[in-house]
């Protein structure tokens, strides 16, 4: 019978898998990739009971000892609840397809048995992220995924980009997680502890004083934003593209990025107690849905597209958590989970059946990619937001939590919908319309490879419909995020978990409409303008947009070609200049001219070290005069 | 003096020693390798020797004591010159002729360290420190025709000289303030009264003394010099052991003669720390050989050490024990692989890493491990170690000390990738593999499972390390 | 009875001098001799103090220090000589091949 106490064994079956196919991995059939899937599959079959057990048991929380040493004893703490089920689901979900889709995907590369194993230890770190109820097993998590996410975007580690994007990903979310590590030691400083419901039952309490609280919860954020690609910290998410497929699709879109999300759902107590630093969620959030979807525009490579489309859709949940609806962001990431996969799976294919990845190297890949064609138009129609899909409707509840708290707000989110719709229809359009650009040579791939894209066409369309129907005990998935399920408020409170009741959950007609009005307003001009095979970058002379009859069309034209192109191709100059390179990396020069500034003191002469051996004294007895004082 | 059984492990050891030497003037010059297994052999069975006494307790008068504390000094002190002693077999084969001598040094240097670590008196202390200072500085200029092996040799005799009297001479203004030289009785004297101007000054050359020898910045300038022109295993042995005996020495001495010192010196530790984790960290970018990097690191691991200094008390004392222990196997194993190329080679370069990979899979992959240890990534030794360290010093309240050493950490990162991305990425300029012997490859098995055990199960080392340091509390 | 000021103070300046000569001296030898001075400062403490209080472990500690500075001479001058027999030099100055 499986409770929720079982939940420990969703991250021990990867991990186990990581262990035996790491170690035994060159003997057995398929270098081990068989029992990675298994393995990662079974925990997906045992996350439905699991989940039959939440409804049943409601949220809770485990501490089994670790190890005593004295008098104290070391939890290992986990928790379920209805915001760590559902987040399992979807990595375990995402995880096992993703596998079976690499067996083809990655089939002949050497180290093919590497690949799985360090694919496993993701999982499972990402899974223990997920189920962690203590700060200090979730930074491990952390840091274990930011590892594995090094190891796979680095694993052509023959191909120099790759390795240098490895290092970008790898430094640039490290320094994000320095502000994580110092926020978690604040808090338990401030606490004593470090599970997590002990120190939301402190900050609730008031224990915490505010500007502490508040800089511990920016802190904490700058490790989210490291990890989830936001602004600034983003520059490494379109270089990791670097990575195999497979990888881009599982942590690059789907799970590991969300994990910033995660992380500010899992202390949400924390952030509404401190609302600054909500308000920084908000704004970070909205800065880099808005810029992403700018700077996707005059991308060419279809997976930096999809990478700059992962940093605006997640900028769009974290502004749903910085206006207080966790529910609704949740929600964006199961169902961008599905989609956002799909999309790069899709674009796998294409990459596998044509060996080239530059939109306008493509065109035509309908007839010869009529599956990778059809599944790839389900998961853009997702990402834009089309009527009905799955994006549209949790899309919607970001917008409606937006448009109760400011017009202008919603307004912009909805320009983010049509520029997202456009790049993504642009895309789509490009890739598989127009004049066949391959002759022929283009090949459909095979059914290992095509099954996970026809598994995640289902919920990329349908996940939304979960809006309209009981989800377990509660009236719809929002109400269960929100913690309606049917268990009383006080067992959330016990253990810090999200309990928040009242959400509304319906749209309202003016969200529905203006978003779906956005949404194909987006995917009709990308239709126009591109259908023809144009270039990406193509600029138009005012002539030739008069020539054509279609005043509609030309205004579309005039609109994406001069306006926004244009626009967005200085933000694109302005990111790569001064955010990425000035920036970014300039800051992480600034180590380095230092250690050659300092590395001068070093004469090798024996003279002045015993110099400075008597001044290094003299700042001793002076600082201990001065701090006596 | 009834308790002089207590004495047996360090009359072992001692014993141990004067058998190397006998052993290396009885046996031929060609047959120093058993003059080198019998050493390591003796000092892990000594090593065994003294577990065996784990939990018993005894004082000598007021001299020396056996607790736990120094059951583990003991312990460690023995089981890192075993792997010294086995990380120079090859290479003393290759480059020290006739090196039967070199061992023994190593056997006395151990001694040196159970002594400092066991002592409860300033002049037993200072006896243990400079037995341990002369076999090292001997060990280091050992390459006799090396003129950097000298001038190496000389730097850290003439610099050691003078912190030992910088150190004596504040240990004589202690002894002048509080009438006697044992610890319990020193801080029986200063609990009481203000801090006058000669306590201050005692301090001061205290800490520069021993901030000397455990290469805290500024006094650290020997140790990159230092560490280059020694013998590898000798750098090693440097950056590993001696700095933590002197961290067992400064941890005894702050817990049971100077606790009522620590609101005067927690600032400049704080700021000592601060400097040397930054300067150790940031210098080691600039570095193109592997010692002097390597050297660089030590540094700022010493930085780390330093902030628990910084926030002194039991939970301090913990972290500093547990973070020297699985520091001590990392950085073995990454020394080790350095040793491998160099003896092989002659290599130091970073650049002569270039395709390691290629060349010696497992030693690329153990120098990896090591790297990523030393840089704090989790399921390996240094994340644990590191992260309780500065989960005491956030204790202590000081979070800026802490942002420091966070942010160092990723600094630490950048460079230690850089050499990563040699072994793995870049064509190799040499082709041909890189043997190893079945001792080396043993013992970087040992070393590298090791930091990946205490890095997953840290458990049964903190437990050893807690009951070891509650005695300096009790 | 000479005041115990007296013997500080005159240790101290011996220290101090001591001091001067390590920084200030460039020949290798010459720095190990105003180490000697700053040792012999430390004894001449460890004396005043224990006569001082009537205490025999300064004396004690004293002819151990004396001992220590011996060993560490006679190591240090050894090490010099291979320096010199290698380079023909004991010029600190000239010790620069390690560095950065």
């Amino acid at each position: 019978m499986v409770t929720t106490a079982s939940a420990w064994l969703l991250p021990a079956l990867p991990f186990l898998a990581f262990l035996l196919t790491a170690t035994l991995g060159r003997w057995l059939p398929g270098q081990g990739a068989g029992i990675a899937i298994v393995l990662t599959g079974a925990g997906a079959v045992l996350w439905a009971p699991l989940l039959g057990a939440l409804f049943v048991e409601g949220p809770q929380l485990y501490q089994p000892v670790w190890f005593t040493v004295g008098g104290d004893a070391l939890h290992v703490s986990y928790i379920v609840d209805p915001l760590a089920a559902l987040v399992l689901g979807v990595v375990l979900i995402c995880s096992t397809h993703i596998q079976v889709y690499a067996l083809g995907y990655m089939g002949g590369e050497a180290r093919f048995g590497w690949f799985f194993a360090v694919v496993a230890l993701f999982t499972a770190a990402m899974l223990g992220l997920v189920l962690s109820a203590s700060l200090l097993t979730l930074y491990v998590c952390w840091e274990v995924v930011g590892l594995c996410s090094y190891l796979l975007i680095g694993f052509w580690f023959d191909r120099p980009a790759a390795v240098e994007a490895a290092k970008k990903a790898f430094i640039t979310t490290r320094v994000g997680d320095v502000g994580l590590l110092i926020g978690i030691l604040l808090l338990f400083r401030a606490t004593g502890t470090l599970d997590i419901p002990a120190i939301v039952t402190a900050v609730q309490q008031g224990a915490i004083d505010g500007g502490t609280l508040t800089a511990a919860a920016i802190l904490v954020l700058l490790g989210a934003f490291g990890k989830s690609g936001q602004f600034p910290l983003h520059v490494w998410l379109p270089d990791a593209m670097e990575g195999p497929t497979p990888v881009s699709a599982l942590i690059h879109a789907a799970t590991m990025v969300t994990a910033g999300v995660y992380l500010v759902a899992r202390l949400f107590p924390i952030f509404e107690a401190a609302p600054v630093a909500l308000a920084v969620v908000a704004a970070v959030g909205l800065i880099s849905a808005a810029g992403a979807s700018l700077l996707a525009l005059v991308q060419t490579d279809i997976k930096r597209i999809l990478a700059y489309s992962t940093i605006s859709q997640l900028g769009l949940m974290f502004a749903a958590l910085g206006t207080g609806f966790l529910p609704a962001a949740i929600f964006h990431l199961t169902t961008h989970a599905a989609f956002k996969a799909l999309l790069f799976l899709a674009a796998g294919s294409v990459i596998h059946g044509t060996t080239r990845q530059k939109l306008d190297e493509l065109g035509g890949l309908r007839r010869s990619l009529p599956v990778t064609a059809f599944t790839m138009l389900a998961g853009a129609a997702a990402l834009a937001g089309v009527p009905l899909t799955s994006g549209y409707f949790s899309k919607d509840e970001i917008l409606l939590g937006l448009l109760d708290r400011s017009t202008l707000l919603f307004v912009a989110t909805l320009a983010v919908s049509a520029l997202t719709a456009f790049y993504t229809f642009r895309l789509w359009v490009r890739a598989f319309l127009g004049p066949d650009q391959m002759h022929g040579h283009a090949h459909e791939s095979p059914a290992v490879m095509l099954g996970p894209l026809v598994a995640f066409t289902v919920p990329s369309l349908l996940l939304g419909f979960l809006l309209f129907i009981p989800f377990g005990p509660s009236a719809n998935i929002i109400a269960f995020l929100a913690g309606e399920t049917g268990h009383p408020p006080a067992q959330y409170a016990e253990i810090g978990s999200y309990y928040h009741a009242h959400h509304e959950a319906t749209p309202n007609g003016l969200v529905l409409g203006t978003s779906a009005a956005a949404a194909l307003a987006g995917a009709g001009a990308a239709w126009a303008v591109y259908r023809s095979g144009a270039r990406i970058r193509r600029r138009l002379p005012g002539a030739a947009v008069l020539e054509r009859g279609f005043f509609i069309d030309a205004l579309y034209r005039w609109l994406t070609t001069q306006v926004v192109m244009r626009l967005s191709a200085f933000f694109a100059w302005f990111d790569r200049r001064w955010v990425n390179d000035a920036g970014v990396n300039g800051a992480g020069r600034l180590p380095a001219v230092v250690g050659g500034a300092l590395r001068t003191l070093q004469t090798g002469n024996l003279s002045t070290y015993a110099l400075a051996i008597v001044a290094g004294m003299a700042l001793i007895a002076g600082i201990i005069l001065w701090s006596g004082r | 003096m009834t308790a002089l059984y207590l004495l047996l492990p360090e009359l072992l050891i001692g014993g141990l020693a004067f058998l190397v030497l006998a052993a290396d003037l009885l046996l031929p010059a060609r047959r120093a390798p058993i003059v080198g297994w019998l050493a390591a052999l003796g000092m892990l069975a000594l090593a065994f020797f003294c577990a065996t006494w784990w939990g018993a307790a005894g004082a000598m008068g007021e001299l020396y004591v056996l607790d736990r504390f120094a059951l583990l000094f003991k312990i460690l002190a023995l089981v890192m010159g075993a792997i010294v002693i086995l990380m120079s077999l090859d290479y003393a084969r290759r480059r020290l002729p006739g090196a039967g001598e070199y061992y023994g040094l190593i056997v006395f240097a151990a001694l040196g360290m159970a002594l400092m670590t066991g002592a409860t008196e300033l002049l037993t202390a200072y006896i243990g420190l400079e037995l341990l200072n002369f076999s090292l500085y001997v060990l280091v200029s050992y390459s006799k025709w090396n003129p950097k092996s000298n001038e190496a040799g000389t730097k850290y005799i003439l610099l050691g000289a003078i912190s030992s009297a910088v150190l004596l001479y504040g240990l004589s203004l202690l002894y002048g303030l509080t009438g006697t030289t044992n610890y319990a009785g020193i801080a029986q004297a200063l609990a009481s009264g203000t801090p006058s101007p000669g306590l201050v000054a005692a301090l001061v050359l205290i800490l520069g003394g021993l901030g000397f020898k455990i290469a805290a910045v500024p006094f650290h300038m020997w140790a990159p010099d230092a560490y280059q022109g020694a013998p590898t295993p000798i750098a090693a042995l440097l950056a590993v052991a001696a700095k933590a005996a002197g961290f067992g020495l400064l941890v005894r001495l702050l817990a049971e003669a100077l606790p009522s010192t620590l609101p005067l010196i927690g600032p400049p530790l704080a700021a000592v720390a601060a400097a040397t984790m930054v300067l150790g960290n940031t210098v080691a970018i600039r570095q193109r050989n592997l010692k002097r990097l390597l050297a660089y690191s030590s540094i700022g691991q010493v930085g780390y050490l330093l902030v628990g200094l910084a926030g002194f008390g039991a939970g301090a004392a913990e972290a500093i024990v547990f973070h020297l222990a699985g520091y001590a196997a990392t950085n073995f194993a990454a020394f080790l692989v350095v040793i491998i190329v160099e003896n092989r080679t002659g290599d130091e370069d970073i650049d002569d890493y270039a395709g390691l990979a290629e060349r010696a899979p497992f030693a690329a992959f153990a120098l990896t491990a090591a790297f990523f240890s030393l840089a704090g990534l989790p399921l390996l030794a240094g994340f644990v170690t590191k992260f309780y360290l500065f989960l005491t010093a956030a204790q202590a309240g000081l979070i800026w000390l802490v942002a420091i050493g966070v942010t160092m950490s990723v600094v630490s990162l950048y460079y230690y990738l850089m050499v990563i991305r040699q072994l793995y990425v870049v064509a190799p300029i040499k082709v041909g593999p890189l043997p190893m012997t079945a001792t080396e490859r043993a013992l970087l098995s040992v070393l590298v499972v090791a930091t990946i055990a205490i890095g997953v199960a840290p458990a049964p080392l903190f437990v050893i390390v807690r009951s070891a340091v509650a005695p300096l509390f009790g | 009875m000479i005041p115990l000021e007296a013997v500080a103070g005159l240790s101290a300046v011996l220290f101090a001098i001591g001091l001067y000569g390590v920084l200030a001296r460039r020949n290798a030898v010459l720095i190990l001799l105003a180490v000697e001075v700053m040792l012999n400062a430390v004894a001449l403490n460890f004396l005043g103090f224990g006569a001082f209080r009537g205490d025999l472990t300064g004396q004690v500690v004293a002819i151990f220090v004396i001992c220590v500075a011996a060993a560490e001479v006679g190591l240090a001058l050894g090490i010099l000589l291979r320096l010199h027999r290698n380079r023909q030099t004991v010029d600190i100055d000239r010790l620069d091949e390690l560095k950065w």
